[in-house]
């Protein structure tokens, strides 16, 4: 059972990386990015990591591919254009070619260090033995105290950065005037307006006798005697 | 065997599991036509009119021939619609509403012919957070029906609920921490049995208030239906579904409100405690929690019938500017409190 339920999530995610890379359509893209990292999540689930695999879940699919689609689902024709661009021959994309492998080869060799380095020595043994019970090994509790005993520099340290990168989007954005007072005054116009013009009985018309003198302009439209059509301030 | 009655986390066999899974379904499917017709009675009454009374005894199998009609209807997609993605989002959302439904507790592990049977569909050690990868799931089911209809009012109405959802979800969350933090633990079951002494609406009552109008927000329900404002967009992000898939959305979105519900009566309300130290026999449990949700669905319908729709502007500023800084206080506050009195 849990070798078929592997196999589909490693499918899942390989296909789903394959699809990030291989898509045209950029929000195709991100949908397969959160595809894979469901299947993560669910390889997380066999390896009895449910605290590992919700956050997986709740902070990857959920909160940072919801940036993305929303960028993607707002921006989307701009960047098909951007995949236009790289594809055409001019040197600039030439150079963002070059330069794009390089990375992918450099992030590649890095894998690969680290997978030959470790991982393989895992792959005859069983790995660590699965104890059910409350504060065991992977459980929110295990992890909770090892956050705040063990790596609580490195925790702090991570939430710290996450802070100033927060505040410092704003901060960005402000410089930009994307979040500049509002300045703009808002008209409004009472339904009472546009329901019943002027010269139709309203009381301010009785009390004040606006609006009762024959039209002025001609060829108002309405036949002789029409009231003139003069809106009253917008309060 | 020994019964592990009261045991936190405890998981059956298989055979059970899946006969659970099945109950469970069923028990969703029929929840949700009671809570059709009860809004609809009950909207009526708010508005000093009967509401549905034509078909069946006081109108009750109305929601039957709603169900029937969307179901026989032709299904249809616009021409700008993205094919595959227009017919999976709907299933993506009543899947996840489903999914959702498994953790709340209707009583505790019960012998039920002889095999211990936790009323329950599953007793995860991560509880809460269980609920909010669901959640997080979910979003895809609405964003996704909104962005592939192809029309701009279904676009719109994504964009917001997806905002909406993640602003809120924020603060749902830091209210549950400050009741995981009283209970210390994230079972749900475990939370239930942590209320023998005193429900945690009272020691968490900003808690109570803070998720219950996070999830006023989190269902899209009244004040907060901006997604399907139909004054502005339409019909939101269902506007362009018909027939079959737009009574998935709808499936879906009353039976968000039922596991909100069911979640609140688990976490703040005592589950299936009953109040005064009563102790009924096991098989009472299950009609206490429905009870509860009942009330807490009640709730709902009440605020939909008293309050008009925020504007987009005060959904977010409300969210972002109140609603988070009293749940981060609240969480605050309740860890110093703990801390101090332990």
């Amino acid at each position: 059972m849990s070798a078929v339920i592997f196999f589909i999530a490693a499918i899942g995610a390989i296909s789903g990386a394959v699809g990030v890379v291989v898509l045209r359509d950029p929000f195709y893209s991100v949908l397969a990015l959160v595809a894979h990292l469901v299947s993560l999540a669910a390889l997380f689930l066999l390896l009895r990591a449910e605290f590992v695999a919700a956050v997986q879940v709740v902070v990857y699919a959920g909160a940072v591919m919801v940036l993305y689609v929303f960028v993607v689902a707002y921006v989307g024709e701009e960047s098909a254009s951007l995949g236009e661009r790289m594809r055409s021959t001019a040197l600039g994309s030439r150079r963002m070619r070059l330069l794009a492998s390089l990375a992918g080869g450099a992030l590649l060799a890095e894998l690969l260090i680290s997978l030959l380095g470790t991982g393989l020595k895992a792959i005859d043994s069983y790995g660590a033995a699965y104890h059910p019970g409350p504060r065991t090994f992977g459980t929110p509790a295990y992890i909770g105290e090892l956050l705040l005993t063990r790596f609580l520099i490195a925790f702090e340290v991570a939430s710290f950065l996450l802070l100033v990168a927060a505040v410092g989007a704003v901060v960005l954005a402000r410089r930009r005037g994307g979040l500049g007072e509002e300045t703009v005054t808002v008209e409004r116009l009472a339904p009472l307006h546009l329901e019943r013009p002027l010269g139709t009985g309203t009381m301010a018309e009785g009390v004040e006798g606006r609006g009762v003198a024959p039209s002025a302009r001609p060829g108002d439209g309405n036949g002789a005697g029409e009231p003139v059509r003069e809106r009253e301030p917008v309060r | 065997m020994i019964l592990p009655l009261g045991v936190v986390g405890y998981y059956e066999a298989w055979w059970v599991q899946i006969v659970k899974g099945i109950v469970i379904f069923a028990v969703a499917l029929q929840l949700v036509p009671i809570v059709l017709i009860a809004e609809r009675k009950v909207l009526g009454r708010f508005q000093s009119r009967y509401g549905p009374n034509r078909v069946g005894p006081f109108g009750f199998l109305q929601p039957m021939a709603d169900i029937l009609k969307l179901l026989t209807k032709e299904q249809f997609r616009p021409r700008t619609s993205a094919g595959v993605m227009f017919a999976i989002a709907p299933a993506i959302s009543i899947l996840t509403a489903v999914a959702a439904f498994a953790i709340i507790p209707f009583g505790n592990v019960q012998n039920i012919f002889g095999e211990p049977v936790g009323l329950y569909g599953v007793d995860v050690s991560i509880g809460p957070l269980y609920l909010f990868a669901f959640g997080a799931i979910a979003f895809y089911g609405v964003m996704l029906g909104g962005w592939s209809s192809g029309s701009k009012y279904s676009f719109l109405g994504a964009m917001r609920a997806a905002a909406q959802l993640i602003s809120y979800e924020v603060s749902q969350g830091l209210a549950l921490v400050g009741v995981i933090i009283t209970a210390q633990t994230l079972s749900l079951t475990g939370i239930v049995h942590a209320q023998g002494g005193m429900w945690y609406f009272i020691p968490q009552f900003a808690g109570f208030l803070i998720f219950l109008v996070a999830s006023f927000a989190e269902t899209n329900r009244t004040p907060f239906d901006l997604t399907e404002a139909d004054a502005e967009l339409v019909g939101g992000y269902n506007t362009e579904y018909g027939g079959g898939r737009f009574a998935s959305y709808y499936f879906a979105e009353y039976l968000n409100v039922i596991v909100v519900s069911g979640i609140v009566t688990t976490v703040f309300l005592g589950g299936w405690l009953m109040p005064f130290g009563i102790h009924p026999p096991g098989w009472v449990d299950p009609f206490v929690v429905l009870v509860k949700m009942a009330i807490i669905t009640f709730f709902f319908i009440w605020v939909r019938a008293t309050l008009p729709r925020l504007r987009y502007d005060q959904l977010m500023s409300f969210g972002w500017k109140v609603l988070l800084p009293l749940a981060t206080l609240n969480t605050l506050v309740t860890a110093i409190v703990v801390v101090v009195t332990h």
